[in-house]
């Protein structure tokens, strides 16, 4: 059971007037999957990076199991928007990648990149170029290069942000399945209101000006999709619309104050 | 209509595709560049037959401008028996080899300054400098100061065109080291990447399209030093077979010479295209 912690994290970056994030205090457990959401500007990306190790924080700390984090590392693998794979390679070989600076055997690598693209429903498209590839699923191919490394915890600056919205809803119950089957914590910036719905157990709610955690509300309905409801059944329960609607209000209720 | 489809499969061209949808519109209207591609083929037929004209004419004493047949006569002969002790074939070999353990030894020394200079600050204070002061000085006026240093022998041939190929590629190989994408090498180091895997793995296949870009320009620039490289002391090479035939007032030698270089660089030029596609399939295309 690993733990990631952000407690009082602040971030100023150099030459802004006003702090980018201030005091913010986010738990992520394994079997969590905390969602950021919040307007634009609200520091969400900066919270993301500051616990990803890529921003160090200007106030309060970053740890991981109470180790203080002052640098990336391949417990908390990153997936970014802009999927950022490597062109050079082929898609097996993207997905590889930690393995490859482990300094792991191709043979064995090429195995667990074939485990992990039908994990992601790739399966036989290890050989094929990056350019050769949807959008939705170059950001399969980023998710599966991250599950390479073995994390811990997932971290995800939406993910799912520049795909059409049925590719987009495959992708977030695939989301789903891997999260409880690798029993990893997962951390994820969104926009989409529904999307933050369906998939965490507990939303954290960003506002801006400077940007700061307003509101931290627990959600259950990934974890029936994962027992076996259908998205379909769950979208439709009235609770999910009053939940939608609180969630709303909270990002509102920032935004005002 | 029927236009608009022969000029679309003459030139592959992007633009003329579009005209299916507009026949009426464009048909009858060549794309730019069909009408450059007519200019350009009017012109060399133009200058050809120039050529031909006054040389048939005696406009131009043959001392000056030989007739073509005269230089097609003199690729021939040069080529089975040779001019200045060589044949067509051994001087051709004699520059290439020089060009490219030039080359070589300009990538040798200037990828890794290119990659200085993009990675670090110190690098780049040390290594700009260097670079800007070379790159202006044309190989003419530093071939007297490399001969002295390092005498007629061939290493002072070599270095004179790899000191003109330096400049391209070390600034070329910067570039594409700052063009790295903040996301990819955050991706990389997320993964557990070291710096040192980063430039290994990220930085580097990443700058490689540049780096390739840099080749291909300092090939240019290294195959057009060559007749400077070798005008003190050479016995073999196209540059000095086209100076010992000036010398000589064998115009036609001095003709075919410079139709050889040019052919030669234009072939070189296409190897070196055909080699970024292989080598970086992906530039451009992400």
């Amino acid at each position: 059971m690993a733990h990631l912690v952000l407690d009082h994290v602040s971030v100023h970056y150099d030459g802004q007037a006003q702090p980018a994030v201030t005091q913010a205090g986010i738990s992520v457990k394994s079997g969590d999957f905390v969602v950021l959401v919040g307007r634009s500007g609200c520091g969400k990306t900066t919270l993301l990076n500051t616990a990803a190790g890529l921003i160090s924080p200007t106030g309060g700390t970053v740890t991981v199991d109470g180790k203080k984090v002052t640098a990336p590392g391949a417990d908390r693998a990153v997936v970014f928007q802009n999927d950022a794979l490597f062109p050079w390679l082929s898609v097996r070989d993207n997905v590889s990648f930690a393995l490859k600076l482990r300094g792991i055997p191709a043979q064995e690598r090429d195995a667990v990149a074939a485990r992990l693209l039908e994990l992601v429903k790739l399966d036989g498209i290890g050989g094929k170029a990056i350019w050769e590839l949807s959008g939705g699923m170059r950001q399969r191919v980023g998710l599966a290069r991250a599950l390479a490394a073995e994390p811990d915890f997932l971290l995800m600056d939406e993910p799912l942000g520049a795909l059409d919205a049925l590719t987009r809803e495959r992708m977030q119950t695939l989301l789903l399945d891997i999260w409880t089957a690798n029993n990893i914590g997962v951390l994820m910036v969104t926009h989409g209101i529904d999307e933050a719905l369906l998939l965490a157990t507990r939303i954290v709610v960003l506002a801006p000006g400077p940007g700061r955690v307003v509101r931290q509300i627990d959600a259950g309905f990934g974890r029936r999709y994962v027992s076996g409801e259908s998205v379909r059944s769950i979208k439709a329960d009235p609770a999910f619309n009053r939940a939608r609607a609180e969630l709303e209000d909270s990002i509102f209720e920032g935004e005002a104050a | 209509m029927t236009l608009s489809a022969e000029t679309s499969r003459d030139i592959g061209d992007a633009a003329i595709v579009s005209t299916a949808t507009q026949p009426e519109v464009k048909a009858v209207k060549p794309s730019p560049a069909r009408t450059a591609r007519i200019a350009s083929a009017i012109t060399v037929l133009g200058l050809l037959l120039i050529w031909i004209v006054s040389a048939h004419f005696k406009l131009v004493s043959p001392v000056f401008l030989p007739s073509p047949s005269a230089v097609l006569w003199k690729f021939y002969s040069v080529s089975i028996n040779g001019f200045v002790d060589a044949t067509l074939w051994q001087h051709l070999l004699a520059s290439l080899l020089r060009v490219f353990a030039a080359l070589l030894l300009a990538l040798v020394v200037a990828v890794p300054a290119g990659i200085a200079i993009g990675v670090s600050a110190i690098g780049r204070g040390i290594f700009d400098p260097i670079i800007e002061f070379i790159r202006p000085i044309p190989p003419l006026a530093y071939l007297p100061l490399v001969i002295i240093w390092f005498g007629i022998g061939e290493p002072s041939k070599i270095l004179v065109i790899a000191i003109a190929m330096l400049a391209p590629i070390a600034i070329s190989t910067a570039a594409g080291v700052k063009g790295a994408s903040l996301d990819r090498i955050n991706a990389a180091r997320a993964l557990g990447a070291t710096r040192a895997q980063v430039v290994r793995h990220v930085i580097l296949p990443n700058a490689l399209p540049s780096i390739l870009t840099g080749l291909r320009i300092a090939l240019g620039a290294g195959w057009s030093t060559l007749v400077a490289a070798e005008l003190v002391a050479a016995t073999r090479g196209l540059g000095f077979m086209i100076q010992s035939a000036a010398q000589f007032l064998v115009t036609d030698v001095v003709i075919m010479g410079i139709f050889v270089i040019a052919i030669v660089a234009f072939i070189l030029e296409i190897g070196i295209r055909r080699l970024e596609h292989l080598l970086v399939p992906w530039a451009g295309r992400e």
